[in-house]
C-alpha cells in the first residue's frame, strides 16, 4: 500500500479499509476452516509462494482473485475485460486466472493501458461449479461485474478481488 | 422484515453513512434491463422505502447501480458507477445488499 501520489489523509483511510477487508477475508478463512468437516472435499490448488511485490512497474493493469470461501487464489476461474465506452461494453479479452489467482501476463500494458472506464467480468457460476461447491441454486452472485476507471495512464493500477457465494470486495491494490 | 430489496451505503473512509448517493434498480433479465428505482440515499444511508417493495418481490436477475463518482467529491474516486449484480432466487425471502465504499474500494455482501 505505498502510494507516493495520494496524500496522506487519504492514504490512511485506504490503508485502513484494506486491513479491514483482510482481516474480513482472515475471519472467512477461519470460518471455513471450522465448516471443513461437514464439507465435501475437494482438492485444493496450491497457494502461492507469497506476496508479489509489483512496486516500481511500468504502467499496467494487473488483477488477482482471491476465493475467501475455499481460503485459496480463484485458480482457473474465467474472467471477461471489457471497456465501457458511451454506455456500451466492448469485450477486449477473456482471461483465465493462473494458479496464483492472478492475471498473467498483465491485462492491459504499454499501448493498450489507456484511460477509460472498464469492467470485469468474474464468471464465479461456472468457478465454483468447478470446484463441485455445495452452494443452493441459483446463486445469489452468478457473474459479478467490477467496474473501476484508468484516469492517470502513468499510475499502473492492480486489482485485488476478494470473493465468496454471498459477498465480494474490490479495492485498489498495490 | 417482509420480502423485497432493501440496500444500505457506508461511507468506510468517513466512518458514516453515504448520504445523497443516487441508486438506481434494474431489472436485467429483460434486454435491455428495466430500470425499476432512482432514488437516493437518505441521511442514514438508506432508502426511505424498499427500492424494490414486498409488493414486487418476484425471483430474478437485478442490478443495482451505486453512483459513487458523484458522492465522493476526489477526482480520482475508483469507479464512476459500481453495479452490484445478484439473483433473488425466492421471492419470499428479504434481499438486503448493502454497499461499503471508500473512494477506491468497493464491498457488498447478502445482509440482513
Amino acid at each position: 500500500m505505498r502510494d507516493k501520489d495520494t496524500s496522506p489523509a487519504f492514504d490512511v483511510s485506504r490503508r485502513r479499509f484494506a486491513l479491514q477487508s483482510v482481516s474480513l477475508g482472515a475471519s472467512m478463512l477461519m470460518a471455513k476452516t471450522a465448516l471443513a468437516a461437514d464439507a465435501p472435499a475437494s482438492p485444493a490448488p496450491n497457494q502461492t509462494t507469497g506476496p508479489v511485490q509489483q512496486d516500481g512497474l511500468s504502467p499496467r493493469l494487473t488483477m488477482h482473485g482471491l476465493d475467501t470461501w475455499h481460503g485459496t487464489p480463484a485458480a482457473g476461474m474465467r474472467v471477461d475485460l471489457f471497456a465501457i465506452e458511451d454506455g456500451r461494453s466492448k469485450l477486449l479479452q477473456t482471461i483465465t486466472l493462473a494458479a496464483s489467482g492472478r492475471s498473467e501476463p498483465p491485462l492491459l500494458i504499454g499501448d493498450t493501458y489507456r484511460a477509460g472506464t472498464y469492467e470485469l467480468l468474474l464468471h464465479a457460476d461456472e468457478y465454483f461449479a468447478a470446484r463441485k461447491a455445495n452452494l443452493p441454486q441459483p446463486l445469489f452472485l452468478s457473474k459479478i461485474p467490477l467496474r473501476f476507471r484508468i484516469i492517470d495512464i502513468n499510475q499502473r493500477i492492480h486489482l485485488p478481488v476478494l470473493f465468496g457465494p454471498w459477498s465480494y470486495n474490490y479495492y485498489r491494490g498495490s | 422484515m417482509a420480502a423485497g430489496i432493501t440496500t444500505h451505503v457506508l461511507d468506510v473512509a468517513l466512518g458514516k453513512p453515504a448520504a445523497g448517493m443516487q441508486i438506481e434498480l434494474f431489472d436485467i433479465g429483460t434486454q435491455p434491463p428495466t430500470l425499476l428505482a432512482r432514488t437516493r440515499t437518505n441521511r442514514d444511508g438508506r432508502t426511505d422505502s424498499p427500492i424494490l417493495p414486498a409488493a414486487q418481490a418476484r425471483a430474478g436477475d437485478f442490478e443495482l447501480r451505486f453512483w459513487v463518482a458523484d458522492y465522493f467529491k476526489t477526482p480520482d474516486v475508483f469507479a464512476d458507477v459500481v453495479p452490484v449484480r445478484f439473483t433473488l432466487a425466492d421471492a419470499a425471502q428479504h434481499y438486503h445488499v448493502p454497499l461499503l465504499c471508500s473512494p477506491w474500494s468497493f464491498g457488498t455482501y447478502r445482509g440482513s
